[in-house]
Order: C-alpha cells, then sequence, then structure tokens
C-alpha cells in the first residue's frame, strides 16, 4: 500500500529484516557509542537501501558504515526473522573490495603511531601486513604490549585419564604461536600432563578474522590447510584453548566443499576439543597469595556451555566474582584497523562492568580477548589468559 | 508561512556542526537514511541527525529551526509501529540516546526522573533495585525508551490493573519551537492547578514539543508474582475462561491472549513453552503479596478448570520470563506467514471483545488473509496483523479493504482505531472516521497554539 509506505524500497521484500529492533538490546556497539546508524538493525536497512535499484543511498559509502561491526554475534541470537548481520556485514566487506583498500589505508596512516610498537612485540616489517598474517597484525594493532600477566597460583594436583595415551595436536592460534609462546609452553605441558601424545602441526591461522574481514580466499586457504594437516596426522583430537579459535575452526563444518564427506565434517567436528573441557576431571589446588577475587570475562565466541568459565568455576569456587556475559571487549577484528576508536569506546564499556565487583584479576579463554582488555586495562588490574594461571 | 526548506544550506550545516560537535551531528546521506524508518517499515530520508545531551542545546536548536522552519523528528530507539518517527518532510531527526540519564528515583515521594532515551526496562530494574514499580510494559520493553512510551502513551500488558503510561506520568519539562522551556505537572501525585497539559502532552507523538526530562509516578513493587498460560482448544472457549475469571471477582495485572495463528507463529520462531499445539492461549498475571498470590493463582486456576483448558501452566519467579517470552514474540514472528504486514491495534470496549475478534478473524477468511490476533483481552485492545506479500497487487488490495473493514467493524462497536500504537502514517488518512470536524478543529488550534510554525513532526494527519 503506497500509503503505508510512503518511499517503500522494492529490497524491503526480499529481505527478512522487519525492522523490530529487537537486536538493539543485545549489540554492544550500539550500547557503548548510541549511535543508532552503527546497530544492526541499521546495517539491515542500509543493506536494503543501497541494493534498491536505483539505490536509495550511496552505495560503497553505505557499505562502509554497514561494515562497521564487532561481529560478535549477539544479535543473531536474539532476531526472530533469523537475519546474520556478521554474515550480512561479511559478504559487504567481500563485494566491495573498496571497504579492504580503505581499512588499509587507514591502517597505513596509523602505522606511524602504531607501527614501532607492533613491530617490537611481533617481529614483524611494515610487509607483513597481509592478509595471511591478518590476525596477528590485528593483535599487535590492537596495542599488544607485555604487560603484567595474572601470576602462576594454580596447580593440577591430578590428571583425569579419559585421553591418556590418544594421538592429538595442538591448535594454538597465531598469537601465542607468534608472540605467547608461554601460552603455547603452557598448553602444551597441560596436554603431556593428560597424557596425550601431542605431534608437532604447522597449522595456519583459523580464518575466523580473515572470513569477517571478507578476506574469502584467504580464509579458504587457511581452512584447507588446516584441514591437510589433521588429515595427515591421521584426524586425531585437536585441543584448543582460544575461544575464537574454537568457532572459527567449528564454523569449517558449515563449507562441506572443505570436506571428502559429510563423515569426515562430523569426524572434524568431533576431533575438536577446548583444552578446559579436557581439565574438567583434573584436581586443582589454589595457592596461598591466589586473589581473592577473579573476574571472568566471557568470549562473544564462546559457545553456550563455555568450558573456560566452567573449568574456572569448579577450579576457584566462590573466588570467580564476576562474569561479564553481557559485554563485548571490543576487539572486533578488522574493525581495529578500520574505527579504533569505536574499539575503544566498547572497551571502556566493558569496563565500567569489569570494574563493578572488587576484582583486580581479570582472566579469560579468547587470545585477543586478552589482548583488548590487556592494552585497555585500568592501572594495577592484571589481565590474562586462564592458562597463565596453572603453574 | 515559508515552505519547508528542500536540504540543508551550507549555512544550516555549519551551525549545526557547532551546537553538535563530533559525531554529535550526522550529515553524511548514508548515515541520516539508517534513521529513515522505524518498525512499520514505512521510509524517508531525513536530511541529517542531530544527538542533543543537555537542555541548552535543545533550546538552540529549537529556536533556530522556528526561525529557518526546519521540520524536527524527535526519535529514541525508532520501534514504534505507525512510522509515527519517519521523517516524511526532510528536516532533521532529533536522536535522544544520549539524553538518557535517570536522574532521581525517591523512593519516599514514589518518583523518578529520566530524560527521554531511558530505556524502559532498565527503569524498571533499577526502581525495582528499591523496592519501586514502574508498571507500564509495552511489548518492547526491553528495546524502548521512556520517551517513546510517553510520546505514542504505550500500553502495555499490565494496562488491566495498572493503566497506560499517561496514568503515571506526572510532569514534563519540554521545549517549544522558539526555545521557550514549558514545565508542566510536578511531582505532586495529586495536581489540579490550571489545565492538565501533561496528560495532552503524552500521545502527543512529538507534534507538539520536545520533552526533555519526564517525572514518573512509581508503586510499591508487589512482593510477588506468578503466570499462569491456560491452553484451549478453540478461542470460544478461552473467551469463555477469561469471561470466568472477571465474573470470579479476579483482577489479574495482566490477561492476554493469543488465537490459534499466533500460537502457530511463536511456534514456528521458537521453541513454544505448551507441549502440544493448542487452539488458543491466555496468559494471566497475578501481583501482590506472597500469600495472597498464592491463594489467587489457586483460585484461578479452580475458574479456569471449570471450562475444559488443555493445559494450565503456572511458573513463579524467573520461570515466568519464558512464558512471557512467546507473547512478546507474536508481533516480529506473525511474518512468518508473510512477508508484509498491517498491524493494527484497534480497541473496543471490553464487553464487545469476543464480537470483535469473531469479527476480525471473518474479516480475515472472507478475503484469503492470515490474520494474526492477540494482545491485552482484559482492556480490549486487540492487535490485527493482516499478513500478505506486498508484490501480488490481489493480497495488496484485499489487506487494504481487510484493514479498512476492522476499522468499521471497532467503529461499530464504539472502539477506537488504535488502543496504543498512535495513528503515525498509517492511520493519518482514517483520523476523520473517528474525529469530528468540531474535535478537529481543537486540535488544530493547540497544535497552534504549541507550534505555529508547523515543525514539530510535520506529515502526520494533526
Amino acid at each position: 500500500m503506497a500509503r503505508d509506505r510512503p518511499d517503500r524500497p522494492e529490497a524491503f521484500s526480499e529481505e527478512h529484516c522487519v525492522l523490530c529492533g529487537r537486536c538493539l538490546e543485545v549489540c554492544p556497539l550500539f550500547a557503548a557509542t548510541r549511535r543508532e546508524e552503527l546497530g544492526p538493525r541499521a546495517k539491515a536497512l542500509l543493506a536494503q537501501l543501497m541494493e534498491a535499484e536505483p539505490p536509495l543511498t550511496p552505495r560503497p559509502a553505505a557499505a562502509r558504515l554497514a561494515s562497521l561491526c564487532l561481529g560478535c554475534g549477539r544479535c543473531r541470537g536474539v532476531c526472530p526473522q533469523g537475519v546474520d548481520i556478521p554474515d550480512l556485514v561479511a559478504r559487504l566487506r567481500r563485494e566491495h573490495p573498496g571497504f579492504a583498500t580503505w581499512v588499509w589505508e587507514q591502517a597505513l596512516t596509523r602505522a606511524r603511531r602504531t607501527w614501532p610498537l607492533a613491530a617490537r612485540a611481533a617481529g614483524l616489517a611494515p610487509e607483513g601486513l597481509s592478509p595471511e598474517r591478518l590476525g596477528l597484525t590485528l593483535k599487535c594493532l590492537a596495542g599488544l604490549r607485555p604487560g603484567q600477566g595474572p601470576g602462576r597460583w594454580l596447580t593440577v594436583e591430578r590428571f583425569p585419564d579419559q585421553v591418556r595415551g590418544r594421538d592429538a595436536l595442538l591448535f594454538s592460534g597465531c598469537l601465542a604461536e607468534n608472540v605467547f609462546g608461554h601460552w603455547k609452553a603452557a598448553a602444551r605441558r597441560l596436554l603431556d600432563g593428560l597424557g596425550a601424545r601431542v605431534a608437532e602441526a604447522d597449522w595456519a591461522c583459523c580464518g575466523d578474522s580473515l572470513g569477517k574481514a571478507g578476506l574469502a580466499r584467504a580464509q579458504d586457504r587457511a581452512r584447507a590447510r588446516n584441514i591437510e594437516v589433521w588429515r595427515e596426522a591421521g584426524r586425531p583430537l585437536i585441543a584448543v584453548f582460544c575461544a575464537t579459535c574454537l568457532s572459527g575452526l567449528s564454523d569449517y563444518a558449515q563449507d562441506p566443499g572443505l570436506f571428502a564427506d559429510r563423515a569426515e565434517a562430523e569426524a572434524w567436528i568431533s576431533s575438536l576439543a577446548p583444552l578446559s573441557g579436557l581439565l574438567k576431571a583434573a584436581r586443582f589446588v589454589l595457592s596461598p597469595d591466589a586473589p581473592k577475587a577473579v573476574a571472568y570475562h566471557r568470549p562473544c565466541h564462546a559457545d553456550r556451555a563455555d568450558s573456560d568459565f566452567e573449568l574456572l568455576s569448579l577450579a576457584l569456587g566462590p573466588g570467580l566474582v564476576l562474569d561479564t556475559r553481557g559485554q563485548c571487549c571490543g576487539f572486533g577484528g578488522v574493525m581495529q584497523l578500520a574505527a579504533p576508536g569505536l574499539c575503544a569506546e566498547v572497551a571502556a564499556r566493558c569496563w565500567q562492568a569489569l570494574s563493578k565487583g572488587p576484582a583486580r584479576t581479570v582472566l579469560t579463554g579468547c587470545s585477543a580477548c586478552v589482548v583488548q582488555l590487556r592494552a585497555s586495562a585500568p592501572e594495577g588490574v592484571l589481565v590474562g589468559h586462564w592458562l597463565e594461571i596453572i603453574s | 508561512m515559508k515552505p519547508f526548506p528542500k536540504e540543508l544550506s551550507l549555512r544550516h550545516k555549519r551551525f549545526l556542526g557547532r551546537l553538535f560537535p563530533g559525531d554529535a551531528c550526522l550529515l553524511t546521506p548514508e548515515g541520516a537514511v539508517a534513521f529513515g524508518a522505524d518498525s512499520s517499515r514505512c521510509f524517508a530520508p531525513p536530511f541529517a541527525v542531530v544527538r542533543p545531551e543537555r537542555l541548552d542545546q535543545v533550546r538552540e536548536l529549537l529556536a533556530w529551526a522556528q526561525a529557518e522552519r526546519m521540520p524536527l523528528y524527535p526519535r529514541s530507539r525508532g520501534t514504534g509501529m505507525v512510522g509515527g518517527s519517519v521523517p516524511v518532510m526532510g528536516g532533521l531527526v532529533v536522536s535522544c540516546l544520549r539524553m538518557n540519564r535517570v536522574k532521581e528515583i525517591d523512593p519516599d515521594d514514589f518518583v523518578a526522573v529520566v530524560e527521554p532515551g531511558v530505556v524502559t526496562a532498565e527503569l524498571k530494574a533499577l526502581a525495582a533495585e528499591k523496592g519501586l514499580f514502574y508498571p507500564p510494559d509495552p511489548a518492547s520493553v526491553k528495546i524502548s525508551t521512556i520517551g517513546g512510551n510517553m510520546a505514542t502513551c504505550a500500553g502495555g500488558m499490565c494496562a488491566l490493573k495498572y493503566g497506560v503510561t499517561r496514568d503515571f506520568v506526572l510532569g514534563l519539562e519540554m521545549v517549544l519551537p522558539g526555545g521557550r522551556v514549558l514545565r508542566t505537572g510536578g511531582r505532586s501525585h495529586k495536581n489540579v492547578v490550571g489545565l492538565d497539559l501533561t496528560r495532552l502532552l503524552v500521545g502527543s507523538a512529538g507534534t507538539l514539543a520536545l520533552v526533555s526530562e519526564i517525572t514518573l509516578k512509581l508503586l510499591p513493587l508487589p512482593e510477588s508474582t506468578a503466570t499462569v498460560l491456560a491452553c484451549f482448544g478453540s478461542l470460544e472457549q478461552a473467551m469463555a475462561g477469561a469471561h470466568a475469571v472477571f465474573r470470579a471477582g479476579i483482577l489479574p495485572a495482566a490477561l492476554e491472549f493469543m488465537d490459534d495463528m499466533a500460537v502457530k507463529a511463536v511456534a514456528l520462531a521458537s521453541d513454544p513453552p505448551w507441549p502440544e499445539t493448542p487452539g488458543a492461549v491466555l496468559l494471566f498475571r497475578l501481583d501482590g503479596g506472597s500469600a495472597a498470590v498464592a491463594v489467587e493463582a489457586e483460585r484461578l486456576e479452580k475458574v479456569l478448570s471449570a471450562v475444559s483448558p488443555l493445559d494450565l501452566i503456572r511458573a513463579q519467579g524467573p520461570d515466568e520470563e519464558r512464558l512471557w517470552e512467546a507473547r512478546r514474540l507474536i508481533s516480529p514472528a506473525s511474518f512468518q506467514f508473510g512477508p508484509d504486514k498491517l498491524g493494527e491495534d484497534v480497541a473496543v470496549p471490553r464487553g464487545r471483545t469476543a464480537e470483535a475478534v469473531a469479527g476480525f478473524r471473518d474479516i480475515g477468511q472472507r478475503h484469503g488473509l492470515a490474520v494474526v490476533c492477540f494482545g491485552h483481552l482484559g482492556d480490549g485492545n486487540i492487535h490485527v496483523n493482516i499478513m500478505y506479500d506486498a508484490r501480488d497487487q490481489a493480497q495488496n488490495l484485499a489487506a487494504a479493504r481487510a484493514k479498512e473493514e476492522v476499522f468499521r467493524l471497532s467503529l461499530s462497536l464504539g472502539g477506537t482505531l488504535s488502543g496504543e500504537h498512535g495513528t503515525g502514517l498509517t492511520k493519518k488518512d482514517y483520523l476523520s472516521w473517528q474525529l469530528g470536524e468540531a474535535e478537529m478543529e481543537v486540535m488544530s488550534g493547540l497544535k497552534a497554539v504549541f507550534d505555529p510554525a508547523g515543525i514539530m513532526n510535520p506529515g502526520k494527519g494533526w
């Protein structure tokens, strides 16, 4: 009805978003900035308007605005229409190649300020700004600094036997492979304690940041490489200690072209195991110098059960005082390049929540979250991966 | 009167950039279009968006806008259902999302003083922390704001027992076009000095002034609540159940109903709370002292049992939310039956509800369209969602006719075109069906007193 829709673009009927606004309740970028044009509903509307014929808003600029997304996926969880905004954003980034160029330009204009730090931390040269190294580059640009870790104050007194004698690979992720070698070493020690037979593996990036940045080909290459590594090792268990990597690796099953058949895709999924899950039946002892109160930052990409949180609940008991279920750290992948100011606003809001309780130690289970939180932590607050507390 | 500007001049942009520094002024076309639609899916792009944070900014903006005859469209979350905030004449969207302070919650005066951008559920939660209760609860309570609720006089599920937004607004601070500040009402729960301008403003849909502060009445928080979901084989049985409850002298805080189509929509969009698909559902909320609620729930179930429900599901505490979530999902979930919707929210006198619902369903059947009926059975406010596919010309026409028949039937039963959404764009052409010439004339006169240049939310029929 023309009367009801004074200027209704054709594309509305093609798309599923009904503009109900339920996503506004959960979007951390919208919450931190109170800018409606950055919310999930605005992204769906912008996509519809620019894809109308003729476009109702200039395409490259609208695509760029709609691409400003942290990719946390909360909106997908509450949408009654099943609209997948992070997926829409990845498509826009992919289909508008101007986006990638623009992002790299943004990064390079800031390089003078950020580069010395990143280069020192990761041994990268400017030419390291290649898609394959995107994940690591992003983490470095987020302000990677050694920072002060949370200290070691948890001992495993007894390991369970559930994977004893089993072949396994350790997927450490870009950051532990390249910068935080002590995470990888700690994970390795735990797997040894569990009695797993761990083989060396030359993994690529999990591909999550690449896909979300719209770099589909680089993501495909990384995924294919990782599946090959797993096949060559005889399809063993893959222990993962980064929530985002685990989520990125699990997503492979949604691309049937990567696997020989359905059975292989299912085998891939069942081979993925969060390291924390393997430790659940372990017995832990807290050192006397353990902090009395610890906050847990729940990564956006943790699955519903969040085995890292479960493990810490079991190991720390009442010492675990806060769980930031609704907050995003603001890392945001390629957003670190495109709009670091927005990332900082989201981080500040996350810290408001984390600072509510008495805890001065914050633990999490995602390497990007560690980097972002460590870079933005208030004075005197210690941030770390839970692996770091195990002696 | 000079015409509205066709676009922003360089001079306009300079002024706005100075008054709203940084990201508080959004001039890019791609940024501004994101503010062109609301949940009605009507769309028209504004020239630009501004985000005031302080009263002095609002005053300067309204003085300037009147001098320039620049249309202003106040907006918070944009979750209205009738296009009330859609900027059909261009101009500026004034986003109130950065005026979102809860200035005061006073447990002695039983008032809250808030800015318009505060999300309603957040206010309810803050009040509850102090043992206080803000009852209005539109289905959008988690995503809509006090400012938007005030502008539309939002109702909600608890209106049956407690009333609608207007019943809780004690006072307002607003800025008139030209920049003058007007303060109406106050924090006294009773106040009869002068004309009741507060009530006039509530529901005026941003057409008279820009509201900058709202003083709300609060109640003591009921000690306990209970929810009972009653499943029936047919709508007739459900209506008989509702009738029996009122006859027994029970006044629930809320009484919602869902017809068979609403039940199906919820089941398609989520994991529904009922074990097997019923033909109709009633949802009751009881509140009060713990002992009283327990006794009342027993009584309610006993009365309902006499009309043979398929299932009675009772929940208390956090479990209640799951039952209410099903109700809140109906509106978006109704798109399972068609990509387009005419969502009407007519209201009829309480005694005519059963007749009205039967009539609306008949209208749908006659036109071969999916019609989803649900809503506030207790106060006669019925949501009638007519689902169709706008790409199909025949369905377009059928939906338009069905909507008009729904309006005619409501009016013939002594009802109204809108119980809580307002008229906005989607119902503005039907105002004369309900309002006479004399009423329209008085309203136009009032509008001219507040907004002589006609810059506040123009294009909405009054």
